[in-house]
């Protein structure tokens, strides 16, 4: 299943692309444009994506093998996945510190650890990173908008 | 200047306090990301190539391909105690390795394999320097045609050898290829793929791409399988002293295992792997008492662990020589150089000689400093297993973040990064090896250049490229290696159909 979206997603991929190089000036072979090698690539991609997409959508599920993930196993990366996207959408409006407490401490929960090893960890590493990162190596770590 | 002035000077460049210093830092960083399952050789690269910005370009080269080498190192100390290999070059050691820890002979194992690693190492430099020189000479010779061939070819040899199916393989080209073509354009400056945004211009950052698919990946495959303690087996200095037998039986697969690491490491590919599976089977193939392959044959630690070294060390004269990457690890260098203002390819041997013979030099200092580090603090290496997996994980996805946005300041490269992260452990369920993405990013815009430069040159006329001899050379080179496979297995099947037929014919 997760194979035959992957490989629809890589064929939608190439067309959305090969639909933005459209309109990119090709030249001539002796003096190829801008568009040439761009449009070159994305038939490649095209074709290359058609013949995934045919390959998966003629095995059986039975025979397509592919991703089988347990149930708690789900979870963990449910979580770590989601908890990745929290982190970039919130940096930006909480700051880093706050943002790298929020993100390990509920990573380190997540993966196994207490409440009270994750808030601990949580704290030492977003403090420690900030200083190592904003204040040792000059790294401008956003400071949100409080 | 001649290979052995060129080496004395390089050993003048790699042995200031700086280099030295970059150089024990890389190699240190490698031994401990070899031990530690999760991030890899590749992901620490990546997430190390920010902090090389403000370095020299001798510097900066010497601390990765310490980490790159180093690695190799680590790796092989896991596998031999705790059957758990940190890196994928490190997994044919597990067999026999294993083994030989659960015969109380674990101190030989890991005296073996460093010497291995070291003998293949510093052979690996030899070879470098002649290769190199020689490589780089001819290449001198070569025209735009003939750049883009190598890359052509270089990508269909990679997409046979990186395992999996030739089409998964052709898929992750594709999207690398693509991916390589956004931002502006060097001849027109026109704006490709950017979507308005003016970051996008300069190009998707190589760095995020190559923490997503495979330290975020990696660590997300970890949170799936949920937290494991591994049992470490204690090796006390004195037990690591092979014995005279030990000695003898490990010196030529030791040989064997540094040539064929370094000529594998000269194709593209995941050759490191590549290199310890041809050594083991070469030597069980070889051996008069194959049956103690398995059970604990020090030659099957031997071999392979000069192998993968030999391998790091050869997959370095396309880079150094022609400025092509064939490899992922390889694919950071060639960044590492482009960022610090470098232009990569035959010429650096005589423009940039600190660099090319400084970084050679260090390959083999970098060697001598793994040998004394890896023996003597072997117990000290493998405690840093004992931490707690989940904490471990936590710490390389955050460093990978730091790392994302700290190239740019932009929240574009963690997007980049989380984006290919979760891609990454997609393919990592498929069995997909994102390797070739990774190269074809990299060699993409060589390729459009020496293409669209060609096409002029040749105006227009695709024919006349392919009748230059290298070219065509390269070309039918990548054809063959392609269509050999299936050709041969269409053959064999009608073969095998046709066997009957014969049979039962009167």
């Amino acid at each position: 299943m997760i194979e035959r979206l992957l490989a629809l997603a890589v064929l939608a991929a190439s067309g959305v692309y090969l639909a933005n190089g459209l309109p990119l000036p090709l030249g001539s072979p002796a003096r190829p444009g801008p568009g040439f090698y761009p449009m070159s690539v994305g038939a490649f991609g095209a074709v290359v994506a058609l013949a995934w997409v045919v390959s998966v959508f003629r095995r059986t599920p039975a025979t397509a093998g592919g991703l089988t993930v347990p149930g708690a196993g789900r979870g963990r990366v449910g979580k770590t996945a989601g908890l990745l996207v929290a982190y970039c959408l919130l940096l930006g409006w909480t700051g880093y510190p706050i943002a790298a407490f929020g993100f390990t401490g509920l990573l380190l929960r997540g993966l196994g650890a207490g409440w009270a090893a994750a808030l601990v960890i949580g704290l030492a590493t977003s403090l420690g990173s900030y200083y190592v990162f904003a204040v040792l190596l000059g790294v401008p770590l956003p400071r949100g908008v409080f | 200047m001649g290979p052995l002035e060129g080496l004395v000077y390089g050993f003048s460049v790699a042995l200031t306090p700086t280099n030295l210093f970059a150089c024990f830092i890389g190699v240190l960083v490698g031994t401990i990301v070899g031990i530690l399952p999760g991030i890899g050789p590749v992901g620490a690269m990546a997430l190390l190539l920010p902090s090389t910005f403000a370095l020299q370009p001798a510097t900066a080269l010497i601390m990765l391909a310490g980490i790159y080498y180093g690695a190799m190192y680590g790796g092989s100390t896991t596998s031999i105690l705790v059957n758990v290999p940190g890196e994928a070059g490190s997994v044919v050691t597990a067999i026999d390795g294993y083994q030989m820890t659960k015969k109380g002979r674990a101190g030989a194992a890991l005296a073996v394999a460093a010497v291995g690693s070291f003998v293949a190492g510093s052979l690996g430099v030899v070879g470098i320097v002649l290769a190199s020189s020689w490589l780089a000479d001819q290449a001198l010779r070569f025209g735009p045609p003939e750049y883009f061939a190598m890359a052509v070819a270089g990508l269909l040899l990679l997409s046979r050898l990186s395992g999996g199916s030739v089409m998964h393989a052709f898929v992750m080209v594709a999207i690398g290829l693509a991916l390589g073509t956004v931002g502006m354009d060097s001849i027109s400056a026109v704006r490709r793929f950017t979507f308005g945004s003016t970051q996008l211009s300069q190009g998707v950052e190589l760095v995020p791409v190559i923490m997503g698919l495979y330290g975020v990946a990696e660590v997300m495959l970890i949170a799936e399988a949920g937290i494991k303690k591994a049992h470490i087996a204690t090796v006390r200095l004195r037990e690591l002293l092979p014995t005279r037998t030990e000695w003898k039986q490990s010196g030529w697969p030791i040989a064997r295992g540094s040539a064929v690491g370094f000529l594998t490491g000269l194709i593209p590919g995941p050759t490191t792997v590549l290199a310890t599976f041809i050594s083991y089977t070469l030597e069980r193939k070889i051996s008069r008492t194959p049956e103690r392959f398995g059970q604990g044959a020090i030659e099957g630690v031997a071999g392979p662990e000069a192998a993968n070294n030999g391998a790091t060390a050869g997959a370095m004269v396309p880079l150094l020589s022609l400025g092509i990457p064939f490899s992922p690890a390889t694919a950071i260098l060639l960044g590492a150089l482009i960022i610090t203002g470098i232009q990569p390819g035959p010429l650096l041997i005589s423009q940039r000689p600190e660099v090319f013979w400084g970084v050679v030099a260090s390959m083999y200092v970098g060697n001598f400093i793994l040998l004394i580090l890896n023996l003597p603090l072997v117990g000290l290496f493998v405690s840093v297993l004992r931490m707690p997996q989940h904490v471990l994980a936590t710490l390389v996805l955050l460093l990978c973040l730091l790392g994302a946005y700290s190239l740019n300041n932009s929240q574009l490269d963690l997007w980049v990064l989380v984006v290919f992260g979760i891609f990454g452990y997609g393919l990592r369920k498929l069995a997909i090896d994102p390797s070739p993405l990774i190269v074809a990013l990299v060699l993409g815009p060589l390729m459009e250049k020496t293409l669209r430069q060609a096409l002029f040159m040749e105006r227009g006329n695709v024919l006349a490229l392919a009748g230059r001899p290298l070219t065509a050379t390269l070309l039918l080179l990548g054809a063959v290696v392609l269509f050999t496979p299936p050709l041969v297995r269409l053959l064999r099947r009608q073969r095998a159909a046709g066997t009957p037929l014969s049979t039962t014919a009167p």
